[in-house]
């Protein structure tokens, strides 16, 4: 019904199932969030995007669609779309549907609840077999403020990370501070285009919310290894 | 409103080209019962309330055949004790407050004062809020409670989903899973009468009376639905209800779900509907204030005319090129909406439909593209759901088979915002939801010509007199001869139109009453068993209330206690000709996707 329309566009990008670029000066990336129901998917989503944080739960349904442009310094722009899935079990068999063509997958888990982190292991898994052979991967430990009642220790997941390849990241607002020195550390790398495009665009949202953000988790620090 | 082409053979029936038949159908009976049963039966109905349900969609034939099948207890007899008690001398004393359909209403006891609180809670605590959903808090509430919970024994009303080997899949209030042992006994009891209890196989338990409980049991397939309730609502209106709530269900499942009770009988299935809690609680709310979960009937937002063709020629379009079904709507009223060809909308589905939306606050945030499924329509696979809200009250709905849709649906939605936007529709959609729609303060008058339509709806003055309803709450006031409200159902629209809530009839809580007395009425209005009634009419300490069948419509009305009849009678004729006047607006009219 909708042929031609749609098909090549639930790609990542507009000419390419799994690519970064769409022309030199303006770049198309989409972008998957995944992970089980509750682990803060949304709330990131929406912190990345209009830097806001709302602390009352809202259950995603299906998924939901953002976009975001960010401008980098030379003057190329990055359009995200952002598909925020929702986390619950019946929605698991539709995943494909939003992944498919997808250039960077975020997925996210609750370092206080192994189950989730487990979840995390499965969508990598999916991903590894289903997802675009040269998907960017980002794994998120999410709400690293709640440390006291951590039940994934941060080096679990940066092993897991880098024996899938990924980038690493935890986030919290308590631990903000090191944000900046971490992302210089990062920028300073030689970086494949997409993993650059995906760089700046975590940098400059999780450097833009350093400070905003007080009580709730977001952000922090962030490792990664390829 | 088709109500020229009736094509009952009785004159009577219709009431647009001449509005006195109701005064004729009354007339003898004034005379002969001026204060003895009023209840008013024409026998000759039977042909047409067979000609009704077909035209009406399913709903109602299912539910007679249904309601011929064995039934434990008394229910039957209550709902005919109902119609055969009531008159203008006789009040009926024990049954007088459920005609608020809330027995716990007065507040008899320490415990009730709990519920009291809640379900004011529930509903609004600002006198005069019109939109009782307005106050509702959304959400699970009591889930610290279980079966052993005092407080949890004294809610009015539970509603339980369970599977067929006793698992709990949903409770009203507590947590499921603390439920598990009640949910096991609930099965028992079904499984004790399905299997063989009785002679026959395939006997099905229906309802159990205990003293002012009603236990209600709904069985689908591996499904088990139930109702607790000591409301005094009629046990078609429980189940119509159960009904529902299995379709709001399937709404977010599909029927595929038997699939996993093949596969494992004791199938758990609670993490399927993670995060559902919400739809559901907020249908069982709109159990008490949408007429719609009693009508099976839509209604639209008042527009002009010219506003509500534009939305629809701007859908029309989309749906041209591959949507299934375009709905706009603001809150739980229709703005437009088409369908693709041979695709008809059931107002279930509609009404499933937007809970869902509305109940769900993901959809506010962002757009979203989300499977669902409308049991109506096809209960066993899903559509896909564009959804889009244009401000805070209205939203976009593009649904389509196709799950690759999304980017296309997207730039419809594009297209459509920007000719809503160009033509003030939205703007036109704003005014409409502050005006409100039919006061019955504005009812014409019966010799006043009426000079376009437009201004019965569009020049709405707040009655200034209305500080002096409030000290005087027995005489005249509201509409003329002391109509308070009405109800007008277009049976081949399946839409229905209410009048604004005015003076007395200001709280969550008298709405609520009113809407259950007006359930009442519509449950006996359509109970096979006692054969099809044209008109009732019936008096009590709160409201005079007419109600009046035609093949073409029904016509719920509520007076003044002290109205007078023979006015009452003739404001019902005035009503519904205003309506008819003013169908242009009220009313989606024309190329529906209503086709049955």
């Amino acid at each position: 019904m909708f042929v031609g329309r749609s098909t090549g566009r639930l790609g990542g990008l507009n000419n390419s199932e799994s690519g970064g670029v769409a022309d030199a000066k303006n770049l198309r990336v989409k972008l998957v969030l995944l992970g089980d129901s509750g682990v803060g998917k949304s709330c990131i989503v929406l912190r990345f995007v209009r830097g806001q944080f709302d602390p009352t739960s809202k259950v995603t349904i299906g998924a939901s669609f953002l976009s975001q442009t960010i401008a980098l310094q030379d003057s190329t722009t990055v359009k995200f779309e952002i598909w925020d899935t929702a986390g619950q079990e019946r929605y698991a068999a539709l995943a494909p549907l939003y992944y498919r063509g997808a250039a960077v997958a975020v997925i996210v888990y609750d370092i206080t609840s192994p189950e989730t982190f487990n979840k995390a292991q499965y969508w990598v898994k999916e991903l590894q077999k289903h997802g675009s052979a040269d998907i960017v991967m980002a794994l998120v430990g999410n709400k690293a403020d709640l440390n006291e009642k951590r039940e994934v220790p941060t080096q679990d997941g940066i092993d897991y990370a880098e024996k899938n390849g990924m980038f690493f990241i935890e986030t919290s607002a308590k631990t903000a501070d090191n944000i900046n020195q971490l992302f210089e550390l990062f920028e300073g790398e030689e970086q494949s285009v997409r993993q650059k495009l995906l760089t700046h665009w975590l940098s400059s949202k999780l450097g833009s919310c350093r400070g905003k953000v007080v009580k709730e988790h977001f952000i922090a620090p962030f490792h990664w290894r390829t | 409103m088709s109500s020229s082409d009736s094509s009952s053979s009785s004159s009577v029936d219709d009431p647009n080209p001449n509005p006195k038949p109701l005064d004729n159908q009354f007339e003898s009976l004034n005379l002969e019962q001026e204060s003895e049963s009023t209840i008013i039966q024409n026998d000759d109905g039977e042909g047409q309330q067979d000609q009704e349900s077909s035209l009406n969609g399913s709903l109602n034939v299912n539910r007679n055949n249904h309601e011929q099948d064995d039934r434990i207890d008394g229910g039957h007899v209550t709902s005919v004790l109902w119609r055969r008690t009531n008159s203008e001398v006789e009040v009926d004393g024990p049954s007088s407050p459920s005609s608020s359909g809330y027995a716990g209403e007065r507040g008899s006891s320490g415990a009730s004062e709990d519920d009291e609180i809640h379900e004011v809670a529930n509903h609004g605590v600002i006198d005069g809020v019109f939109d009782s959903q307005a106050a509702w808090l959304p959400g699970k509430r009591h889930v610290d409670e279980d079966d052993a919970s005092i407080s949890w024994r004294k809610r009015k009303k539970h509603f339980f989903i369970l599977s067929h080997s006793g698992k709990p899949i949903y409770s009203r209030y507590g947590d499921e899973h603390k439920l598990a042992g009640f949910s096991a006994t609930l099965q028992a009891i079904i499984s004790f009468v399905e299997n063989g209890y009785m002679d026959e196989l395939g006997d099905r338990i229906k309802l159990v009376r205990a003293g002012k409980h009603q236990v209600v049991f709904l069985v689908k397939g591996p499904i088990y639905l139930v109702c607790i309730s000591c409301t005094e609502e009629p046990y078609e209106s429980l189940r119509g209800q159960l009904e529902l709530i299995y379709g709001q269900m399937i709404l977010i499942l599909t029927k595929a779900v038997n699939r996993c009770f093949e596969k494992n009988p004791k199938f758990d299935m609670t993490p399927l509907l993670g995060g559902t809690d919400v739809v559901f609680s907020s249908l069982i709310h709109s159990f008490s204030w949408n007429p719609a979960t009693f009508l099976h009937a839509y209604t639209c937002l008042p527009l002009a005319y010219g506003t509500r063709q534009a939305a629809g020629a701007i859908l029309q379009d989309v749906a041209d090129s591959g949507v299934l079904f375009a709905i706009l709507m603001c809150k739980h009223k229709v703005v437009s909406l088409v369908g693709a060809q041979k695709a008809s909308l059931h107002p279930d589905d509609m009404l499933l439909l937007s809970n869902f939306i509305m109940s769900s606050e993901s959809f506010r945030t962002s757009e979203s593209f989300s499977p669902i499924c409308l049991p109506r329509y096809n209960p066993v696979a899903f559509l896909y759901a564009y959804v889009h809200y244009l401000d805070v009250d209205t939203y976009l709905m593009l649904l389509t088979t196709s799950s690759d849709a999304f980017y296309h649906l997207k730039d419809c939605r594009i297209r459509i915002e920007t000719v809503l936007l160009k033509s003030n529709v939205l703007s036109e959609v704003q005014r409409s939801m502050l005006d409100g729609g039919m006061h019955v303060e504005d009812l014409p008058g019966d010799l006043l010509p009426r000079s376009g339509s437009a201004s019965h709806l569009g020049q709405h003055q707040q009655p200034t007199d209305s500080p002096g309803r409030f000290r005087e709450p027995f005489v005249g006031i509201g509409g003329p001869a002391g109509l308070w409200h009405f109800i007008y159902r277009s049976i081949y629209l399946d839409q229905y139109v209410s009048s604004e809530f005015s003076a007395p009839i200001n709280s969550p809580r008298q709405q609520k009453r009113l809407y259950r007395a007006y359930q009442k009425l519509y449950a006996s209005m359509h109970d096979k068993g006692n054969g099809p009634h044209k008109t009732q009419f019936r008096r009590d300490e709160n409201y005079v209330l007419l109600c009046w069948v035609t093949p073409d419509f029904e016509l719920y009305t509520a007076f003044d206690p002290l109205a007078d009849k023979g006015l009452a009678i003739k404001t019902c004729n005035r009503v519904c000709q205003w309506v008819k006047d003013v169908e242009n607006e009220i009313f989606l009219l024309g190329a529906s996707p209503f086709s049955w």
